[in-house]
């Protein structure tokens, strides 16, 4: 076990690259520490456009940290230093003339448990188009309608927009989050194990409409679901410790891994 | 199906918007939490002149008002710990739980009762009947405890089909008629002991005797009704520090056989402790503070007795009374403020006690809570 | 009996202990019952119209008044009657000590009638006649001249006088315009007893103090507390809860912060007299007296704001509530999960977006709770306001048709502090402690509803929230 481990080690860090019209979000060098405790080390990857990159590794790897780094959500937290590169669409995300709105607007996030506002499922959907701008209100219904179709709640509840969000089931609450973040229209869709709280009907419909909106816009997910990653992801990042063990295409990732440690994990196998 | 992009239009004013805002609720906020520090500043502030005065004055002046308070809060501690910290183990151990949702708002309830209100019941109405009825009142005292003790002996010697309808964990409620008929058995032979025993006048006999004076409004008023006062505010702490010990150390205690009474004294109440400490401490704090009960149920004669039918006269009581009529910068002033210094440091030192104690036995609960 | 006496050790800490502790919870209970019935008994009672009894004694005497209590006569085995006889003018005095042993006869004439008199207090006794503008009347006449003239306000009446006698037959000259009620009780059914009793109840929080406070409303007391009460939440709110975002969404979660935290939730404890202190030297002498020598110089040395004052009153009770909203907004804050703010954040929102679209919103049950603990507080509070503005009987409201309207200098009367004037300050104290408990009453029923609105809110809220987990 011990001659696997740093057999892995001296492998050199897998690195994919994209060409600039493919490549979406750019990941250089990338550390991140809680209180100077490190949580993310020396990350390097690239997302391509209108994919669905998965994040995979055990509890407590980092996903769901470089998730949230990648919409400054570490901001409103102190305590989190980091160094390095994230570029979207060739702008680095922590330059001083990039808007943390703005960002936050052009990358969308879903969390791990749905969180509707204590509002109608109508202003959940409208709650990020308000912020913007004023719309006039048929425009605005028209946005709301189709952000609704696109993450296939709008047949569900198109005749209770004005009934609180809150009555929704679990399944249609991650949707309807969903939609909310498709309104604005981001380039990116960030989603942090969207269906870890969802029955397994729930989670097929979820996986759907990933399926389905890899069309419109880039989406990086976090699982802890490999079967849901080898489901939906056209690319893998398999991430340990805070670092990238293994990137590559799904099937390769899954089917032939190139390391030990990514292949114990996959099989369920102790590293 | 693609809408039109939006246009980004209102992001700077939005920034601005944000940062204005930020930096307005933190001027306010900073500037609430200064006005609060601002009070401890003032009242040391006020004091400095005293310093010029001479201390001897100071001393003799205060000292007997420092007894007055201490006397008072002492005597109405005397009369709400018992009962609080009793009501606070039954009902976070032994009540019902459904009787207990009912109870404990209602008991947090008293707390509400303004202390006006109180202190003239207490002043007008208690001290008068006390006066009147002084061996009624000490038996009542001592007749209501050997009561409940009764009734849990016969309780234990009844049949099985009435201990099954009158269960410990209702008696909380039942116990009330039973109480009341006892008050008014014990107010019936009152009179009689009084004859035989105590020749007739408990006041004379005391008076004879030892030499006691009885003053109308006294610490034994005081006691009792500020008493009642802070009896709330020292049961809904405890309570709440005991009913969070969790199950599983009670039921490992009673798993070893101990009673439902032994795991309490030996397993709730130590791991509870610091949580009862915090909570009598903050009872103490309301004690020393009240004004308007000790006002009207003392008599305001500033004395040095230990006896508890003797008036007695506390800072808060001088502080009502008094600097309202006091020249601003005079002696009297600046003494009156000192008391309120006093006062202000003593209660705030025993709540800041009481809450780092309680603050560290809620990490306390919550170590034992994840690790069994 | 080596094996009994541990068992019998056990039995009894076992067995008895608990019995305590539940009879301490019965006791609490049983306390707080009998204080209610005491006051809503006797508080409510006040407005009954009392039976008035007429008592011829063996000495030939003949008294009229209301029997208030009995106790045993000293060194005596019988029992001796308190009579309420009102009458101050001619007798001196209201109240009159009875042996039932002195009594020959008693009776319950329907004629009695008990007058409530602006100078002097009540009058028992008869009617004879009525003389009105020249005329005389007697009998039937005189009972319905005295109805009709009576209902109407004193200025409204027609000069002249009636004519009463008291129970050992003096005659005494009433004129109209002084009496304010007019009362037969014992002519009285069932039914009008209840509406007279809803009427006085009515007078009692309408009309404004007569008498020196031992008798008559207390309208202006109540106008004092809620006008001081809502200039006290207006400045309380907005300052707490700001101080409440502060220290929950703003500031960095550190040592200081906590310490800070801690300081607020121990002000909450600080005897509300300090705050009176406070008041009354940075307030009153300190800003009060500064404002005077700048805009008032002129009317100085009687103070205009350099005294007790509604503002300076509604400021120090802010002041001492403070704490409690704070606490409670924080609470309320605490409990929005933070999913909510980063779901917020995620869609591009700033902090002040996030703050008052999401999470302000959710906590304003919260708020609302800390804002009516902290009006009840306020209600009940009399200590702080002896010192910095109450008044025994104030001779202007502070709202009135003259510019500015609100009076923010003037002195009012506050409900709390009237029970403490009226119970402890008053010339005749035993006429007043029937009025004292029904003010006590009222109070205890703002004070106790204002308390379970509060807690039916933060009932609902768990509620609400536990419906969306």
């Amino acid at each position: 076990m011990l001659a696997s481990f740093s057999s892995a080690n001296a492998a050199s860090a897998p690195v994919m690259r994209f060409s600039a019209e493919q490549c979406c979000l750019s990941i250089a060098q990338f550390h991140l520490a809680y209180a100077g405790k490190a949580a993310l080390r020396d990350l390097t990857l690239d997302i391509p456009r209108h994919r669905v990159t998965a994040f995979i590794g055990p509890s407590g790897c980092g996903k769901s940290t470089l998730l949230r780094a990648i919409n400054r959500l570490h901001d409103l937290n102190e305590s989190v230093t980091h160094s390095g590169h994230i570029q979207l669409e060739g702008q680095d995300i922590h330059d001083a003339t990039m808007n943390v709105t703005e960002l936050r607007q052009r990358v969308g996030m879903v969390f791990q448990t749905p969180n509707p506002f204590p509002m109608s499922i109508y202003e959940n959907v409208a709650f990020g188009l308000r912020l913007q701008q004023r719309l006039p209100k048929r425009k605005r219904d028209d946005i709301i309608e189709w952000a609704l179709t696109s993450a296939a709640l709008w047949d569900e509840v198109k005749d209770r927009l004005h009934r609180s969000a809150w009555q929704l089931s679990g399944g249609q609450q991650q949707r309807l989050v969903i939609a909310r973040t498709l309104a604005i229209q981001p380039d990116v869709l960030l989603l942090d194990e969207p269906a870890s709280a969802l029955d397994p009907i729930s989670t097929l419909k979820i996986e759907e409409l990933i399926r389905n909106l890899k069309s419109q816009l880039t989406l990086v997910l976090v699982t802890h679901n490999m079967q849901q990653a080898a489901r939906v992801s056209d690319y893998t990042a398999f991430l340990q410790h805070g670092e990238l063990v293994e990137y590559g295409p799904t099937d390769q990732v899954f089917t032939n891994p190139r390391l030990q440690r990514t292949e114990n994990y996959i099989t369920g196998r102790t590293t | 199906m693609t809408p039109p992009r939006l246009p980004l239009s209102r992001q700077p004013l939005r920034q601005l918007q944000d940062r204005i805002a930020t930096g307005l609720i933190t001027a306010g906020g900073i500037g609430v939490l200064l006005a609060i520090l601002a009070i401890g500043v003032f009242l040391i502030w006020e004091t400095l002149p005293l310093l010029s005065f001479g201390d001897a004055l100071t001393l003799s002046t205060l000292s007997p008002l420092a007894w007055g308070t201490l006397k008072a809060a002492l005597a109405a501690m005397l009369f709400a710990t018992p009962i609080a910290l009793g009501a606070a183990m039954y009902s976070a151990l032994f009540m019902s739980s459904r009787l207990r949702s009912r109870i404990k708002p209602t008991l947090e309830l008293m707390e509400a009762i303004p202390g006006v209100v109180i202190g003239f019941i207490a002043g007008l109405l208690l001290a008068p009947w006390v006066e009147r009825n002084l061996t009624s009142t000490l038996l009542l005292i001592m007749w209501l405890p050997l009561s409940a003790a009764l009734a849990g002996g016969l309780w234990h010697l009844a049949v099985a089909r009435l201990r099954k309808r009158l269960p410990l964990s209702l008696a909380g409620i039942w116990l009330i008629p039973w109480l009341a008929c006892m008050a008014a058995l014990a107010l019936w032979l009152a009179p009689l002991i009084e004859q035989h025993w105590l020749g007739g006048d408990l006041r004379r006999l005391l008076d004879q005797r030892y030499g006691l004076d009885y003053a109308t409004r006294n610490a034994l008023i005081v006691g009792i009704a500020m008493g009642f006062a802070i009896i709330p505010s020292i049961y809904s702490l405890a309570e709440d520090a005991l009913a969070d010990v969790p199950h599983s150390l009670m039921e490992g205690a009673q798993a070893l056989g101990a009673s439902r009474w032994q795991a309490l004294w030996k397993v709730a109440l130590p791991t509870a402790g610091p949580g009862v400490f915090s909570a009598v401490m903050i009872g103490a704090g309301r004690a020393v503070g009240e004004t308007m009960i000790v006002l009207m149920a003392s008599g305001n004669t500033a004395l040095f007795s230990a006896s508890p039918f003797e008036g007695l006269r506390s800072f808060s009581a001088s502080i009502a009374i008094e600097l309202p009529e006091a020249t601003p910068g005079g002696l009297t002033y600046h003494l009156l403020i000192l008391a309120a210094l006093a006062l202000f440091i003593f209660t705030f030192v025993v709540n800041t006690l009481a809450e780092v104690v309680r603050q560290r036995l809620r990490r306390r609960y919550q170590r034992l809570g994840g690790a069994l | 009996m080596r094996r009994l006496t541990p068992r019998l050790y056990n039995a009894l800490h076992s067995g008895l202990w608990p019995w305590l502790c539940a009879a301490c919870v019965a006791l609490s209970l049983l306390m707080l019952t009998a204080l209610l019935t005491l006051l809503i008994t006797r508080g409510l009672g006040h407005f009954w119209p009392a039976t008035l009894e007429e008592v011829t004694l063996v000495s030939g005497d003949v008294v009229i008044g209301q029997p208030v209590r009995e106790a045993p006569l000293p060194n005596a085995d019988s029992l001796e009657r308190l009579y309420f006889t009102g009458n101050r003018d001619i007798t001196g005095a209201n109240w009159r000590w009875v042996a039932i042993e002195d009594i020959r006869h008693q009776t319950v004439p329907n004629d009695l009638i008990r007058l409530e008199r602006s100078p002097w207090g009540d009058f028992l006794g008869r009617l004879t006649a009525v003389e009105s503008e020249g005329q005389r009347l007697t009998g039937q006449e005189a009972w319905a001249f005295v109805n009709n003239t009576l209902a109407k306000p004193a200025s409204q009446r027609p000069a002249g006088q009636l004519l009463l006698t008291t129970a050992d037959g003096q005659t005494l000259y009433q004129s109209l315009d002084s009496v304010t009620h007019f009362q037969t009780p014992n002519a009285m059914s069932w039914g009008q007893k209840v509406v007279t009793w809803g009427q006085r109840i009515w007078q009692f929080l309408s009309e404004g103090p007569r008498a020196a406070n031992t008798g008559g409303g207390v309208w202006p007391a109540i106008f004092g507390t809620v006008l001081m009460v809502i200039l006290m939440s207006v400045i309380v709110t907005p300052f707490g809860v700001l101080a409440a975002i502060y220290l929950n969404e703003i500031a960095h979660q550190n040592r200081l912060t906590h310490l800070v935290r801690i300081g607020v939730r121990n002000l909450a404890g600080v005897p509300s007299i300090v705050y009176g202190v406070f008041g009354l030297g940075v307030f009153v002498y300190g800003i009060g007296g500064s404002i005077d020598s700048w805009f008032f110089s002129d009317e100085l040395p009687s103070p205009t704001f350099g005294t007790g004052g509604l503002l300076w009153a509604s400021l120090t009770l802010a002041l001492l509530t403070l704490p409690v909203v704070i606490v409670a907004t924080e609470e309320g804050l605490a409990r929005i999960p933070d999913t909510q703010r980063e779901g917020a954040v995620a869609l591009g929102a700033t902090r002040l977006e996030t703050l008052t679209r999401v999470v302000l919103p959710m906590a304003t049950p919260a708020i609302l709770t800390g804002m009516i603990l902290a009006v009840a507080r306020a209600a009940g509070e009399v200590a702080p306001l002896m010192l910095v503005g109450v008044a025994k009987l104030a001779p202007q409201m502070p709202v009135d048709g003259e510019f500015p309207y609100l009076h923010l200098e003037r002195k009012f009367m506050h409900l709390g502090y009237h029970l403490f004037d009226t119970a402890f300050h008053g010339e005749d104290v035993q006429a007043a402690i029937p009025l004292v408990f029904a003010i006590a009453l009222l109070l205890v029923l703002i004070v106790l509803a204002l308390n379970l609105t509060a807690i039916f809110l933060r009932h609902y809220l768990r509620r609400q929230r536990g419906n969306e987990c």
